[in-house]
């Protein structure tokens, strides 16, 4: 078998909460050995819920550990002199340097990616901020809700008779960390070509708005504005409530609307009042009653079922986390992965994303320990073994 | 991007010299493939005559100026986004001979790109075991609802239907209310960036080994991951999660508020008690940080009602902007909710550049448009999409006769035949409905008809 696709490279990881460490750690699920670097206090993913067996202690983030896998760790003070002098080490070995401080951080400790790169002309730097590094909100605070808000997807979630409604979860951040790893492989593949690294100034507002393709093109090209949708009479093609929870199924992409109807079990579905599109959403009020009636006694299973597999309609039930936990289509993609923790145990992760022939993301190691790997990286360095120790009696690891 | 250019050599784009057949319709792949011709890739896109891809309709976007003019296929806003920069060749791949010019084109290419439900590559036997027999190198990439294997392989699935199956739908909604989905197609752009990122491994591991390989995205998995979190919160401590409108799951206060004026609002989103501080400061109550209600997180928590009203009472007399700027100078977090006119004027998202304009030649009568780029900026590569999107079968002649090398009787008989084609040949109905219309059925909030002038983009 062929080594990883990423095992040649060093990725050292400066990054806190969610979207920079995931992005690490997609580029070390393919074979990069990525240190991750912290304060002497750990960083804040640290203290991110859910907690396993919901104990608040820095070691038991259940969070930290999905965002952290197949990482090594280290602690280090980098405003303390020693401790920029030791990562100015390591960088000049590093491929990759992975960060999510505010924009002019790392350039005040003379730690920017123009200062680094004059001993490592290869260096990539990918910075992760909530508004990027340029521009009037450069030094604007940012999480999840705030790129929602500012990305334009916000204003088009929930129903107009209420405020804008956020997702749940942290997709934005998920998604800021699927941008970081792909224009990090954008700048190696870059790399091949000149030998020169580079720095990525990756936005998390703007990653979120990439995702309206028919949102804003509805603007530049008739000065269409969407908004939220009404709270009745367009039902369809949202969520829609059955015997035992929620479906929703939607016409394009599928069969035919008499296919649809058939499969409702309700003939006046093909009446002239529904027979295209635009009827079917000037008599949205009716159709939704039909569909809420037929629907009424059949479980999401069978519906599922059925659509997908008699119809082939694409057609959606709402699943909870056990849902997804007990998923026979997850196990057939080897999504979950054990990996085994020194306080949590044996733990099965949600893992894969996607999959490869060759080269598949491979889960090794859970997520570091603060500080675990502090002697063997710091020793591979160069330090002593005297060094180390006065380093961690400064506070400095 | 002030620096100096040696040689030209820095500014080489990454994918410059690569070949990548895109077998694509909908949303995910077509925009995987945009991104990757902004990045230097040749990018022909395979489309049946019959079938064209389905952005080509009008059902989810708009023409320019709302007419859909002689050929509507080739003037949908968001085909018109996705597809840039790429060579068209519609193709009848249902046909042997059609698929004869695809296996041509499989050997002739370094990527093969394809978001077919599984069974329809296999059926033609051109499933990655057998288009690799035409080239041996070959990376080929492809985006099904579930993936291939397990049980609901060949379920159909759209991103619509999959944001409730892949849990979700289960965490969004209003606070103590019914599941909800949220955004547009959600999955297909985590599908988009997962088929780049696939894409790019492959060809380093090529560049590597001088192999090849298959990237497999299922999207399915991809949004599963959107709620990981609460998977292992379930597997642990057995919770369901519930849903929580717009606040944060363990920090307060969090939401969105309401500003001055019509459907204007602002998210706030407090971390600690120095921020509750400010907070309090800035909305002119400093009494209210030493107040025992909010004294910590978890009171805040508990009291989050009544802190949801004080804020409220304040971005009330506020434009959403001057709420978020206020908020911010001091340190908290806060957002305007921007819609797509915002977007495009915001300062900020003006000075970043994220919008780019697309120049349409002057016989399709379509100006120039903004579109948008590309979220990550690299330092020493300047990238832009490299042209419009092409009209249905632009490039047949060019593809098969400069490329493939097919003499003019054999282009002809394909010509002929209907294998090969530029206009749809069972055209999708087309939606007609005026502006007015569409704010009238609530598809719209409103219509800026001023849209050109202030994008300064009049023809």
């Amino acid at each position: 078998m062929l080594p990883a696709v990423l095992d040649d490279l060093l990725v050292l990881d400066l990054s806190q909460g969610i979207a920079g460490p995931f992005c690490a750690r997609l580029l070390a699920d393919y074979g990069a050995d990525v240190i991750k670097i912290e304060q002497p206090g750990g960083e804040c993913g640290r203290r991110m819920p859910p907690f396993f067996h919901d104990d608040p202690h820095p070691e038991k983030s259940l969070f930290f550990l999905l965002l952290n896998l197949n990482k090594r760790g280290v602690t280090l003070d980098l405003e303390q002199p020693q401790g920029a002098e030791i990562f100015r080490r390591l960088a000049r070995s590093a491929d990759v340097i992975v960060e999510s401080f505010p924009p002019g951080y790392l350039a005040s400790l003379g730690l920017d990616h123009a200062t680094l790169e004059k001993d490592n002309p290869g260096l990539v730097m990918t910075s992760i901020t909530p508004f990027g590094q340029t521009g009037p909100y450069r030094r604007y605070k940012g999480n999840e809700i705030v790129a929602y808000a500012t990305s334009g997807i916000m204003a088009i979630g929930g129903t107009a008779d209420r405020e804008p409604l956020q997702h749940g979860g942290f997709p934005a951040q998920y998604e800021t960390a699927m941008n970081g790893m792909l224009a990090t492989n954008v700048a190696l593949l870059a790399r091949d070509l000149t030998g020169l690294g580079q720095q990525v100034d990756l936005s998390m507002q703007e990653a979120v708005t990439s995702s309206l393709v028919i949102n804003q093109p509805y603007y530049s090209f008739a000065g269409g504005v969407q908004g939220r949708r009404r709270p009745e009479g367009s039902a369809f093609g949202q969520i829609m409530p059955c015997k035992d929870g929620f479906f929703v199924t939607q016409e394009a992409g599928g069969g035919t609307w008499d296919e649809i109807a058939d499969f409702f079990g309700r003939g006046e579905l093909k009446d002239e009042r529904f027979a295209d599109p635009v009827q079917r959403i000037v008599n949205g009020h009716e159709l939704d009653a039909i569909i809420l009636d037929a629907a009424k006694e059949r479980t999401m299973a069978e519906m599922f079922k059925t659509a997908s597999e008699q119809y082939r309609m694409p057609f959606g039930i709402v699943q909870t986390p056990e849902d997804l936990a007990k998923c026979p289509q997850l196990e057939a993609r080897e999504f979950y992965q054990e990996v085994e923790h020194p306080v949590i145990g044996k733990i099965r992760v949600p893992f894969r994303l996607w999959n490869m022939s060759a080269s598949a993301a491979t889960c090794r190691r859970p997520a570091p320990l603060l500080g675990q790997h502090n002697l063997e990286v710091f020793t591979k360095f160069g330090c002593s073994g005297a060094e180390i120790g006065t380093l961690r009696e400064r506070g400095i690891i | 991007m002030n620096e100096k250019k040696t040689a030209g050599q820095e500014t080489a784009l990454p994918l410059a010299g690569l070949r990548i057949v895109d077998i694509s319709n909908v949303f995910s792949l077509p925009y995987a493939t945009g991104l990757m011709a902004d990045l230097g890739a040749e990018v022909i896109k395979i489309e049946g005559p019959a079938r064209p891809d389905t952005t080509r309709s009008g059902i989810s976007g708009v023409f320019p100026e709302n007419e859909p003019g002689a050929d509507p296929w080739n003037r949908t806003s968001t085909y018109n986004l996705l597809n840039r920069g790429k060579k068209s060749v519609a193709l009848d791949l249902r046909r042997p001979e059609g698929r004869e010019v695809l296996k041509d084109l499989i050997r002739a290419s370094d990527v093969l790109m394809e978001n077919f439900t599984p069974r329809v590559m296999r059926g033609w036997e051109l499933d990655y075991p057998n288009a690799t027999k035409l080239n041996a190198r070959l990376i080929m990439v492809s985006c099904s609802g579930y993936g291939p294997q397990g049980p609901y392989a060949q379920y159909p699935a759209q991103a619509t239907t999959l944001e409730a199956t892949h849990g979700l739908a289960h965490v969004t909604g209003y606070r103590g209310g019914v599941p909800s989905k949220a955004g547009q197609s959600f999955v297909d752009f985590l599908a988009t960036w997962a088929l780049v990122m696939g894409t790019t491994l492959a060809l380093r591991y090529r560049h590597r080994f001088g192999k090849g390989l298959w990237v497999d995205v299922g999207m399915y998995q991809l949004g599963c991951y959107m709620v990981a979190e609460r998977i292992l919160d379930w597997e642990v401590n057995k919770r369901l999660g519930e849903r929580i409108g717009n606040r944060h799951p363990w920090l307060a206060p969090q939401g969105c508020y309401r500003c001055a004026g019509d459907d204007q609002w602002c998210v706030v989103s407090v971390q600690d008690d120095e921020e509750w501080a400010a907070l309090c400061r800035t909305i002119g109550r400093p009494e209210l940080a030493q107040d025992a209600r909010f004294a910590s997180n978890s009171a805040r928590m508990r009291n989050h009602d009544d802190i949801d009203r004080i804020i409220a009472a304040w971005t009330a007399g506020l434009s959403k902007t001057a709420a978020m700027e206020r908020l911010q100078a001091a340190g908290v977090r806060a957002g305007a909710v921007f819609d797509a006119r915002d977007m495009h004027l915001d300062p900020h998202a003006k000075a970043r550049g994220l919008l780019e304009t697309v120049q349409f030649p002057p016989e399709r009568g379509m100006g120039k448009r903004a579109i948008i780029g590309r979220p990550w900026r690299l330092s020493k590569l300047p990238l832009s999409a490299r042209g419009p999107a092409p009209t249905l079968g632009q490039h047949n002649r060019e593809v098969l006769q400069d490329l493939l090398g097919y003499d003019d009787a054999r282009y002809a008989q394909l010509e002929q035949s209907g294998i090969l084609g530029t206009r749809p040949t069972q055209p999708r109905p087309v939606l007609r409905m005026s502006m007015e219309e569409r704010v009238r059925q609530g598809r719209l909030a409103y219509w800026d008809p001023e849209y050109k002038e202030r994008l300064g983009m009049q023809d």
